[in-house]
């Protein structure tokens, strides 16, 4: 609307200095000439106000619009209403990004945004804190050039957002940082960084505790079993009375060493560090071995086969892989009926090998396959201890395999049977 | 318009060549601070595990070496590079040299802590070296920082720090004799203390190396035979 109000201006104006032109122009018979210098004056007045336009467009403050008549008004005074609107936004946005810049300096946890090809888009102060980051110099460096710790540079590569990396804050290795990497934007990355260096001493300290009570406890119970074997074994004591009590306290003696000894061995395989294993152990060997002993264990023991499709052996500690795979096979009969069977196997897959320990017994419900390897959780507590299991056995099992890089996966299905799996790189076998 | 887009493209790919040479050699400075942090470790708690890993570790990092010399040597081949990019190559190859050397000597110290675990002897005369150990990985950090940064100022101080680790290794050298007169049946330990002593000093001189190279590409100027006080003086 306001255009139209203006071309009309502008048209009248015009039409009005024609007219006094041609009025003049008749009146001295010049009349040519008297509209050549109206039309002339109108086009200079034009472009100078043009100029005068020109100028104003160029000045950083924009002081009251120049022209504000007709269309070159109205098109000045377009410009300034555009002016202040986007000086209104910018405005607007300065304060949304100072907001949010205060927000992410107040995160406890290091931030920081990296784009598609992992150059550093910016970070948060507790990122220059923990990763050692400068603010000024850094944003456009490829993190891994300042975060160089070798895990770092493939886990980003890698782009797993499921998992996490416990590694050390570069420049300062008492800090221990929990990284983990979340997806945003068109192929950018937030990588946070988090300090758990408490929660790692303080497990440290349970482990120890642990440790240091346990081994505290060993001569004690040594003391105790002794002198019961010796009382068991006196002649001038009267039996029928002493027998069964004997017998009962040599028994709880035996299940707390044990107890003793299976905590010791777990703290030692959780906190000592994995030695590259150098000794070749020869696994179908050790499995026909635990079988035969495994048929020893009880007269209405189920069928117990061996399975061999591979003579690959493995590198690694030929005690604990005994000790792993003599549990496996103990658990697997004592949970399978007489008429049952089961079944321990050997064999080569894509990644490595792989060793299966099945039955076809009971079975374990869904609900207990996550918590089977944590430390004293029994399925039926009842029957378990009766039978003298220390409730770790299954723990040392996942902590054996931990160390000679393998994992255990545990399937089952109630009333038809168990299948522990452990899968072994290529890297530990040797043909 | 085509030939244009062609120089475009080429020097796109010569920017991303020399950026791929960069974070190599920072990648290979990870992997070697991330030896001598385990060798050093070794050497405190006395288990050789880990020691035993940086040993076999090893071939990683002269794999690197040679890879980032290959790339170099191509660059300088088919790019012909001149001026600042010229120095960035030229300061990338001297720093894969030293790194490469660093990772051997970082070497050294686990075979020591190998040596000191089986011993099982001693043990607090490596709480001496406890403290050169430390200086000497802070100084490894800070000169690969320098390096990722190019900050010269950062450099300077690095090439200062070199002043302290020689004193630090000058003290765990009378402290070592100290031993030696002592005992004399300890002299077989404390001479290993004395190897992985010197192999730390030298990893010092090479982190001042590295931030020679820095100044030299940033600067323009080979400052590897001036004092340090010139140095200073200079671009301080």
């Amino acid at each position: 609307m306001k255009a139209r109000a203006s071309w009309i201006e502008e048209i009248w104006r015009i039409v009005v200095l024609l007219t006094i032109a041609l009025v003049v122009g008749a009146a001295f018979e010049k009349t040519l000439l008297s509209l050549f210098i109206a039309l002339a004056g109108y086009i200079a007045k034009y472009l100078y106000n043009l100029k005068r336009m020109a100028d104003w467009l160029d000045e950083q403050k924009k002081t009251a619009v120049p022209v504000n008549f007709g269309l070159l008004g109205d098109i000045c005074s377009r410009i300034s209403r555009l002016t202040s609107r986007h000086a209104h936004r910018e405005s607007r946005l300065t304060r949304l990004v100072d907001e949010y810049s205060a927000s992410t300096s107040a995160l406890p946890d290091g931030t920081v945004a990296l784009d598609a090809k992992g150059h550093i888009l910016w970070f948060n102060e507790a990122a220059s804190r923990l990763l050692g980051l400068v603010a000024a110099k850094d944003i456009g460096q490829p993190l891994p050039n300042l975060f160089r710790n070798p895990e770092i540079t493939s886990f980003i590569k890698a782009a797993d957002y499921a998992r996490t990396l416990e590694t050390r804050a570069p420049g300062n290795p008492q800090l221990v940082l929990e990284v983990r990497l979340a997806p945003y934007g068109d192929g950018q990355t937030l990588l946070l960084a988090q300090d758990i260096t408490d929660r790692i001493v303080q497990e440290r300290v349970r482990k120890d505790f642990v440790a240091n009570v346990s081994h505290e406890l060993r001569t004690p119970l040594t003391v105790i079993s002794g002198f019961i074997e010796n009382l068991q074994a006196d002649d001038d004591l009267p039996k029928d009375r002493l027998r069964r009590p004997l017998e009962l306290m040599s028994q709880q003696a035996a299940m707390m060493s044990q107890l003793v000894e299976d905590l010791l061995l777990l703290a030692r395989l959780e906190t000592t560090s994995a030695a590259a294993y150098r000794t070749e152990v020869d696994m179908a060997a050790m499995l026909v071995a635990v079988a035969e002993e495994c048929r020893g264990i009880r007269a209405d023991a189920p069928n117990i086969d061996v399975q061999l499709e591979t003579e690959k052996r493995l590198l690694g500690d030929e005690k604990q892989l005994r000790s792993a795979v003599s549990n496996l096979a103990v658990n697997a009969v004592h949970h399978t009926p007489a008429e049952g069977s089961v079944t321990l196997t050997w064999k080569e897959d894509a990644g490595g090998a792989r060793l299966v320990v099945s039955d076809t017994g009971e079975g374990i419900a869904p609900a207990h396959i996550p918590r089977l390897t944590e430390r004293f959780y029994r399925v039926d507590t009842g029957r378990s201890r009766d039978r003298g299991g220390t409730g770790l056995g299954l723990a040392i099992v996942k902590h054996v395999f931990k160390r000679h890089q393998a994992e255990l996966e545990i399937t089952s299905q109630l009333g038809r049977g168990s299948q522990f799996t452990c899968r072994f790189p290529a890297a530990c076998t040797i043909a | 318009m085509e030939t244009s887009d062609l120089n475009q493209h080429y020097s796109q790919q010569f920017n991303s060549e020399l950026e791929e040479i960069r974070s190599r050699v920072l990648g290979m400075g990870g992997l070697v601070e991330r030896q001598l942090e385990m060798g050093i470790a070794a050497l405190n708690s006395g288990e050789s595990g880990d020691a035993e890993a940086v040993v076999s570790n090893d071939y990683m990092v002269n794999a690197c070496d040679v890879e980032i010399d290959e790339r170099c040597t191509k660059i300088l081949a088919l790019r012909q590079p001149t001026a600042s990019d010229l120095r960035l190559v030229l300061a990338v190859i001297k720093t894969t040299a030293d790194l490469e050397r660093i990772g051997d000597e970082a070497k050294r110290v686990a075979r020591m802590a190998i040596r000191a675990a089986a011993g099982d002897h001693g043990r607090n005369l490596y709480g001496q070296i406890a403290h050169l150990g430390s200086q000497v990985q802070r100084m490894l950090h800070r000169a690969l920082d320098a390096f990722a940064r190019m900050d010269v100022d950062e450099a300077i101080e690095v090439a200062h720090e070199d002043v302290n680790i020689d004193r630090e290794f000058e003290s765990v050298m009378r402290q070592s004799m100290t031993y030696m007169m002592e005992d004399p049946r300890s002299i077989p330990n404390v001479i290993d203390l004395i190897w992985a002593a010197r192999s730390l000093e030298r990893i010092g001189d090479r982190c001042c190396n590295i931030s020679e190279y820095v100044i030299y590409f940033v600067k323009g100027k080979d400052v590897r035979h001036i004092s340090l006080d010139q140095i200073k003086k200079e671009f301080g």
